[in-house]
C-alpha cells in the first residue's frame, strides 16, 4: 500500500473509531493507566491491519515502507491517542530484533510487541554508565544452562510493566570496551530480576533500576553473536532518531497548538512565538527528511546527532513558552489539565539529558561532521 | 536534472562563482545555460547558484533573474529589475494620481542599462514599467558591504516611456522565490564561514594542542552546523509547499542561523578573523546584508507571530 491511500484509510478509521481509542483518564492520568491505553490501541490498530503495515510479514507485519507507521504514530498522536514515548518504544526496539534476534525468535516475539499484548525494555545504562556506554560493567558468563547476568541498569523505561527487555552486557574484559559487549534477549519473570521504579520529578515512575543476580539467560537469546552487542546498540539509534522523533514533532505541534487556545489574551508576544514556531517547522522538516532517508535505505549515521539537538531544543523552548504564558496553571494549578502541563514542561527538561545528553551530541556532532579531532 | 547532469551543472557552475563576480559571473551564467534551468528546475538552477555564490561571496544579477522569472518575463531582462529597498518586500513602485515614485535598490548593471524595469501594482494586477534609466537617480550604496555594488534607486513623478506590460505572475510568489534565493546564499555564506572556522580549530595550537579539542570550541562550532541544517531543512520543506508563508520561515531561520554563525566563528578566528587580511569579514558582512534584503529575520518573525496568535492557526506543517 502505497503512504496516499494508507492515509486516507488511516484517517477515515480513526475518525470513525476515535471513541474508542481515546483514552477515558483526564489530564496525565497514572502511569498503569498510560500502559493499559496504549497497549490497547495497539492492539486495535493492530487488529485493524493498520499497525501492521511498514513490518516485513516473518513477524506479522503486511510489509510496505516504514513511511507507513511513520505515519500510523503521527495520526495517533496528532489525534492525542496515545503518549508518543510510551507508543513509540516499538519503533526502537522491534527493528533491532528484525535486525539481529534468530529469525524464529523474531517471528515468535515481535507480533506481541506490535499487539501490545507484551512491554518491552531497553537495560543500556548502568549507574556506572552514562554517557560512556562503552564502559558498562553488567556482566555474562557462559555457563553449561546459558548465560549467567550479574550487574545492574538504570533508566529503564517502563521495565516494570516489561515482559522482555533486551540488554547489553559486558562478555569480554572489563577492559575490551565496546568490542565486549553482547546484546541479550532476557525475560523479565527469569528468577533473580529485581525491579524498582524510580519516582521521576515530573511524577511518574517511568525509569527504573533493575538488578541481575545470577539471572540465567538461554544461549539462543543472544542477539547477534557473541561480542556484537555494540553494532545492536549502534544499530536502534537510527530508529530512536528517525520514526520516534517524527512522532514526538506531532506531540510538539499539538502541544503547541493547544496552548494557543490555552493563552490568556495578550499573553503571547508575537516575535518570540514566531521564534518557536519556526524552530519546531524546522525540527520538523530535518526529521521528515531522515524519516524519508531510513524507509529508503539510506543509512543513518552521526548526522542524527543533529535531530536530536533539534528535538531537546524545540521540546524546551516550546515548553518555556509554556511555562511563561500558563505560569498559574504550571505552577499552582491541581486540575487534570494544569497537572498535565505541569508534568509535561518538567518532562521536558530531560529533553536535553536522556538518549545522549545536549553535550555528548555536541561533541559527536565536532568530531563526526566537523572532523574537529577527539578533543583529546 | 538527473544525477549526472546535475553534477556537470554543479561543476560548471562551482567554477563560474570561484573564477568571477558581478558582470563577469552575469555573463558567465549565460553562456553555460543558467537561464534555461531557471526556467526548466527552477529549485535546482537557484540553490545551487545562490549556496555557490554566497560560498564564494560572489555577486551577480541572480536576485533580479529570479524575479523576473517568477514574474513571467525573461529572465535576462531581471539585471534591469530594480527590487524592494533593504528591509521591505513592498514593490518598489507606487502609482499616484499617475506619477510614478520608486524606491529600491538596484545590481550595478543597471547603470548600463538604457532602461529600469520598475514593478507597480495596479489595482490586482502587477506590472512592470519601463523607464529610461537616466530619469532614476542612482547612489552607489556603500554600507556594511560594499563589494555588493548596489544602487539605491529612487525617483519621484518618474515619466516612463509608457511602457507598461501586466505580468503573469504574481509580486508575493516573487517575493517569495527571492526570500528561497536568499536564504540559499545566506546558507552558503553560513557554510563557507563555518569551514573557515573549521580548518583553524583544526590548525591553530594553543596551549600544546589544537583549539579545536577544547569542547568550549567545539560545541560553538557544532551549534553553528546545527543552525545551518536547519536553514537547510526548512528550504527543503518550503521548496516542497511553494507556499509564501513557508519561503519567509525559510529566511527567517536562514537570517537568524546565519547571525548565529557569524558570532561563533568570528569568536573562534579571534584576532585574525577580525582583521581584514582575513576573508571572513565579507562573509559576515554579506550575510548582515542579505539578512535585511526582503524583509529582516527579525520582521519576518514577528509577522508570523502576530498572525498566528490573530488565527490561532500554526501554519500546515510538511505533510510526510
Amino acid at each position: 500500500m502505497d503512504l496516499e491511500s494508507f492515509r486516507a484509510a488511516l484517517d477515515t478509521w480513526l475518525n470513525d473509531h476515535e471513541g474508542s481509542l481515546a483514552a477515558s483518564y483526564e489530564g496525565t492520568g497514572t502511569l498503569d493507566e498510560q500502559i493499559d491505553h496504549v497497549c490497547t490501541v495497539k492492539r486495535l490498530t493492530f487488529d485493524a491491519g493498520f499497525m501492521r503495515f511498514g513490518w516485513p510479514e516473518h513477524v506479522g507485519g503486511f510489509g510496505g515502507s516504514p513511511l507507513l507507521r511513520a505515519y500510523l504514530g503521527e495520526a495517533l498522536t496528532a489525534r492525542d491517542l496515545v503518549e508518543p514515548g510510551l507508543y513509540s518504544m516499538t519503533e526502537v526496539l522491534a527493528p533491532t530484533m528484525i535486525d539481529y534476534a534468530a529469525p524464529e525468535l523474531a517471528a515468535a516475539m515481535v507480533p506481541a510487541l506490535l499487539r501490545g499484548d507484551e512491554t518491552w525494555c531497553q537495560g543500556f545504562s548502568e549507574p556506572g554508565t552514562g554517557s560512556n556506554l562503552a564502559s558498562l560493567s553488567c556482566r555474562a558468563v557462559r555457563t553449561d544452562h546459558g548465560w549467567r547476568v550479574t550487574g545492574q541498569k538504570v533508566w529503564t523505561s517502563l521495565a516494570q510493566y516489561a515482559q522482555r527487555c533486551v540488554l547489553l552486557t559486558r562478555t569480554g574484559t572489563p577492559e575490551s570496551a565496546h568490542r565486549g559487549i553482547t546484546a541479550l534477549f532476557a525475560d523479565m519473570e527469569s528468577p533473580g530480576i529485581t525491579v524498582r521504579p524510580i519516582r521521576a520529578m515530573h511524577g511518574s515512575d517511568e525509569f527504573c533500576e533493575v538488578f541481575f543476580d545470577d539471572v540465567i539467560v538461554p544461549f539462543d537469546r543472544t542477539l547477534g553473536k557473541e561480542g556484537d552487542g555494540w553494532a545492536v546498540a549502534m544499530d536502534l539509534l537510527p530508529y530512536e532518531r528517525s520514526t520516534s522523533l517524527w512522532h514526538r514533532a506531532a506531540f510538539l505541534h499539538r502541544r503547541l497548538q493547544e496552548l494557543l487556545s490555552a493563552a490568556p489574551p495578550g499573553a503571547l508576544d508575537p516575535a518570540r512565538l514566531g521564534e518557536i514556531i519556526q524552530l519546531l517547522y524546522a525540527f520538523r522538516s530535518r526529521s521528515r527528511r531522515t524519516v524519508h532517508r531510513m524507509a529508503s535505505g539510506g543509512i543513518l549515521g552521526p548526522e542524527t546527532s543533529i535531530d536530536k539537538i533539534l528535538l531537546a531544543t524545540s521540546e524546551q523552548a516550546i515548553f518555556d513558552l509554556v511555562a511563561d504564558v500558563l505560569t498559574a496553571d504550571v505552577s499552582c494549578g491541581d486540575d487534570p489539565e494544569s497537572q498535565r502541563w505541569r508534568s509535561e514542561y518538567l518532562y521536558s527538561r530531560a529533553a536535553s539529558i536522556y538518549g545522549g545528553s545536549a553535550e555528548i551530541q555536541r561533541n559527536i556532532v565536532a568530531r563526526r561532521l566537523l572532523d574537529l579531532g577527539n578533543g583529546q | 536534472m538527473d544525477g549526472e547532469e546535475y553534477r556537470q551543472f554543479e561543476r560548471t557552475l562551482t567554477n563560474a562563482t570561484a573564477q568571477h563576480t558581478g558582470a563577469a559571473l552575469d555573463m558567465a551564467l549565460d553562456d553555460l545555460g543558467w537561464h534555461d534551468a531557471l526556467a526548466a528546475d527552477p529549485r535546482t538552477a537557484i540553490s545551487l547558484l545562490c549556496e555557490l555564490q554566497g560560498a564564494a561571496n560572489a555577486t551577480s544579477c541572480a536576485l533580479g533573474y529570479v524575479f523576473a522569472h517568477a514574474l513571467g518575463m525573461a529572465t535576462n531582462r531581471g539585471n534591469g529589475i530594480v527590487l524592494p529597498p533593504i528591509g521591505r518586500w513592498d514593490p518598489p513602485g507606487t502609482v499616484d494620481g499617475g506619477d510614478l515614485a520608486v524606491q529600491g535598490i538596484a545590481n550595478a548593471s543597471l547603470a548600463h542599462e538604457g532602461s529600469a524595469l520598475i514593478v507597480t501594482t495596479v489595482g490586482a494586477r502587477t506590472v512592470a514599467v519601463s523607464v529610461p534609466t537616466e530619469s532614476l537617480a542612482l547612489q552607489l550604496v556603500d554600507g556594511m558591504d560594499p563589494d555588493l555594488m548596489w544602487y539605491d534607486a529612487r525617483g519621484t513623478s518618474v515619466l516612463a516611456d509608457r511602457n507598461v506590460e501586466t505580468l503573469a505572475g504574481d509580486w508575493a510568489s516573487a517575493v517569495a522565490l527571492g526570500r528561497l534565493a536568499v536564504a540559499h546564499e545566506l546558507v552558503g555564506t553560513s557554510r563557507a564561514m563555518l569551514e573557515l572556522a573549521c580548518a583553524h580549530a583544526r590548525s591553530r595550537i594553543q596551549f600544546g594542542r589544537t583549539i579545536g579539542s577544547f569542547q568550549a570550541v567545539r560545541h560553538r562550532l557544532a551549534e553553528t552546523l546545527v543552525g545551518i541544517e536547519m536553514a537547510d531543512a526548512m528550504l527543503e520543506a518550503a521548496w516542497l509547499d511553494r507556499l509564501p508563508k513557508t519561503a519567509a520561515m525559510a529566511k527567517s531561520v536562514a537570517g537568524r542561523q546565519a547571525r548565529t554563525t557569524a558570532r561563533h566563528c568570528q569568536q573562534v578566528l579571534a584576532g585574525i578573523g577580525f582583521t581584514t587580511e582575513h576573508p571572513l569579514h565579507r562573509y559576515i558582512r554579506r550575510s548582515f546584508v542579505l539578512d535585511a534584503l526582503l524583509g529582516s529575520t527579525i520582521s519576518l518573525t514577528r509577522a508570523l507571530g502576530t498572525e498566528v496568535i490573530m488565527t490561532s492557526e500554526l501554519p500546515a506543517l510538511p505533510l510526510l
